[in-house]
């Protein structure tokens, strides 16, 4: 298990949901950053006639890769190792915490600044760096939040989406040095440049992750808009990258491609504003850089995922759309699914590193509208592979037994046409006469959800009583 | 077996097929990058130097203005249009290349080293890309990276015939070539949208990018 989730939330999935309902900041702060992403992200992906084919091009350069990982595997570690990098292998999390914590001890550092890195949570890093005694400084803004509220990432784009400005505002009072003197956002943003700036500058050890690692030369591109990954990758005497093995590509001109669609649909701006390729130590005559670089290349489930089938998520980009337009994501936040990364992506993958029996929830909480995969930038078929968890979990009898006696009972009204019918207009009825206009604001048993949303009021007729009805007008 | 070994073992195991041949491999890699001039943004203008000009100040790039000189020899004129439209001093950590410090700086306070709180940097970017409107600096002896993320005010040289069309361009300009530490690619101002997604420019970066572009097809500099 990934030391990262050693603090997850102890309650179970339906608690966290519940917590997470029943908090109406939570619902504001989430829409008030969902919407704006969705909102650009179409207008960048309208501006783009290229996006469809391009989009194709991205799944097939992916596809591409994870065929043949291991041969990229091994050409990007003899490219960077020429460049002067050490390359380490981990296969697990606690593995790869292990080497970094090494690596800080040997280089006798003690103060780490770090730009975020998902693969970093993932693996638990924070937590082991605290653990090793290091002074941690997360230098993205948003981690710098996350760290300063004591809580975890609840969004992989934008990790503190939780927290409303008024909150984050009260913590930067409390722990700035010169704290902003008004809740504006620009005069918090100042405040934590401020505050951040000695770290950079005193910095012994910098970590970043990898959106790409380029294998014919050995780089590894790290993409932001803060400029902290620069600051914190060329100030200490050490650089360490800790990255996903399937972030591999073969050269720039495939990083290209799909640092196009990793943009538009993160952000929806067209690049960041700074994409830096981080290849090998200083070099000689340089006038900055570390002295030492080193590449931590992490397994942590990958292989296991193209064993377990779903071998589409290494083609995943980290770039959180799916969430945006997740109507499940929208309501509950990031933490109620408990794993390091939320939404549906995190869905399909959160079964892979904790196991299927700790999270067969998660594929369960998914209305299999279909929208992730629409706005995936590489279509990874979400739906398909939270079915197929749903399948595995029930095939393994992990269901709790009041589900199957439930289903059960479904069943056998299933294949009773008349029962069927009978039943569901029966309940069709009885939630109209719950709902005003077209909504329901107080449902009986689901009273967690409407507190602070409404449930849409079903249609009139059920389906096969709309259809009859047609039927019967026809034929007169 | 060490865990290197292992973890190529079970890619190979789990992928359930046969490794390919290498050439194959880079024939398809090939055809792959050959493919992405299908899907490429459209240009604005067809001339590079417009296009990169227009996309520079266009609402996509952040905190960025421009300004045309004929000849390098104007660079600090043109800096000190700037330093004054935005009431700085004249004090500036400037770029330690060879084709810059030839320049008459009188009236300037400059320094090659940078400071943590610099105020104006000055430096001669080694591309530019119209597709994006974006700076590509190459780290070594002449040019230091913290030259584009230390100072408030990051003014940026860029000679017209090395403004490329799109970003695969500027894989194709390097093919070959020994990569240095970093490449930069540098697009504007930074900036964050952390807190309830809304964007505010200088974050941890410079909170200003000023573009000179030096067209030896210009008679007249002129700015916007
Ligand atoms: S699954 Fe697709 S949409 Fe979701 S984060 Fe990954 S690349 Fe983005």
């Amino acid at each position: 298990m990934p030391a990262a989730l050693d603090d997850a939330p102890a309650a179970s999935f339906k608690q966290r949901v519940a917590a997470a309902l029943a908090n109406p900041d939570l619902k504001i702060a989430i829409d008030r950053t969902t919407r704006t992403a969705r909102q650009k992200r179409e207008a960048a992906v309208a501006d783009w006639p290229g996006f469809a084919p391009a989009r194709d091009l991205g799944r097939r350069i992916k596809d591409h890769v994870i065929e043949n990982l291991d041969h990229y595997l091994v050409e990007f570690e003899r490219n960077a190792a020429a460049s002067g990098a050490k390359v380490h292998y981990a296969a697990t999390a606690s593995e790869a915490c292990d080497i970094v914590i090494d690596i800080c001890r040997k280089t006798k550092g003690h103060t780490v600044t770090r730009s975020k890195s998902m693969l970093g949570e993932e693996i638990g890093l924070p937590h082991a760096l605290d653990d090793a005694g290091l002074n941690r400084v997360e230098t993205d803004l948003a981690e710098h939040i996350v760290q300063l509220a004591h809580d975890r990432p609840s969004h992989i784009i934008w990790p503190a989406l939780h927290h409303k400005r008024e909150d984050i505002a009260a913590l930067f009072r409390e722990h700035h040095h010169t704290p902003p003197n008004s809740d504006d956002v620009g005069a918090m943003v100042a405040s934590a440049r401020r505050e951040l700036r000695p770290s950079f500058l005193g910095a012994d050890i910098g970590i970043s992750g990898a959106n790409f690692l380029i294998a014919d030369s050995g780089a590894v591109c790290t993409v932001t808009n803060e400029g902290n990954a620069e600051l914190t990758t060329t100030i200490p005497r050490v650089h360490i990258v800790t990255a996903g093995i399937e972030k591999l590509v073969p050269g720039l001109s495939h990083a290209f491609v799909l640092l196009r669609l990793l943009v538009r649909s993160a952000t929806g701006s067209d690049i960041t504003q700074y994409t830096t390729f981080h290849c090998g130590p200083k070099q000689q005559g340089d006038r900055d850089g570390p002295d030492e670089f080193h590449i931590v290349l992490v397994d942590n489930g990958r292989t296991r995922m193209i064993r377990e089938g779903i071998k589409e998520m290494l083609r995943c980009l980290r770039c959180g759309a799916c969430m945006n337009h997740c109507v499940v994501f929208n309501e509950i936040g990031g933490h109620a699914y408990g794993g390091v990364y939320p939404g549906p992506m995190g869905a399909a993958m959160t079964p892979v590193f904790d196991g299927l029996k700790a999270s067969r929830d998660l594929p369960s909480a998914c209305t299999l509208n279909g929208r992730c995969q629409e706005v995936c930038p590489v279509d990874i078929p979400l739906p398909t592979m939270l079915r197929g968890w749903r399948e595995k979990s029930w095939a393994q009898g992990l269901e709790p037994q009041v589900q199957r006696r439930f289903l059960g009972l479904w069943a056998f009204a299933a294949s009773r046409p008349s029962l069927y019918r009978f039943g569901t207009g029966l309940a069709v009825k009885a939630l109209r006469l719950l709902g005003r206009g077209g909504w329901i604001s107080n449902l009986p048993l689901a009273s967690g959800w409407t507190r602070y949303r409404d449930f849409p009021k079903p249609a009139a007729r059920t389906f096969w009583q709309e259809f009859d009805a047609q039927d019967r007008k026809r034929e007169q | 077996m060490s865990v290197r070994d292992d973890i190529l073992t079970a890619i190979r195991q789990s992928l359930g097929a046969p490794a390919k041949p290498p050439g194959a491999i880079s024939a398809e890699s090939t055809a792959l990058a050959a493919e992405s001039a299908q899907s490429r943004p459209e240009l604005p203008h067809a001339d590079l130097v417009e296009a990169f000009a227009a996309r520079l100040t266009s609402v996509k790039v952040v905190g960025a203005s421009v300004d045309r000189i004929a000849r390098i020899e104007d660079a600090p004129a043109a800096v000190a249009r700037y330093c004054k439209t935005h009431g700085l001093g004249l004090a500036l950590a400037l770029q330690p290349d060879p084709a810059l410090a030839a320049l008459d700086w009188n009236g300037f306070e400059l320094h090659a080293a940078i400071s943590g709180d610099e105020a104006i940097a000055v430096a001669k970017a080694r591309w530019a890309i119209a597709e994006t409107g974006t700076f590509v600096f190459h780290s070594g002896p002449a040019s230091p990276v913290l030259l584009s993320y230390l100072p408030m005010h990051h003014l940026c040289i860029i000679e017209a015939d090395r403004i490329l069309g799109h970003l695969e361009d500027y894989a194709i300009a390097e093919a070959g070539a020994a990569p240095p530490r970093n490449v930069n690619f540098i697009t504007g101002a930074s900036g964050t949208s952390d807190i309830e997604g809304r964007l505010v420019r200088g974050a941890h970066g410079p909170a200003f990018l000023h573009g000179i572009i030096v067209d030896p097809g210009l008679s007249e500099p002129k700015s916007s």
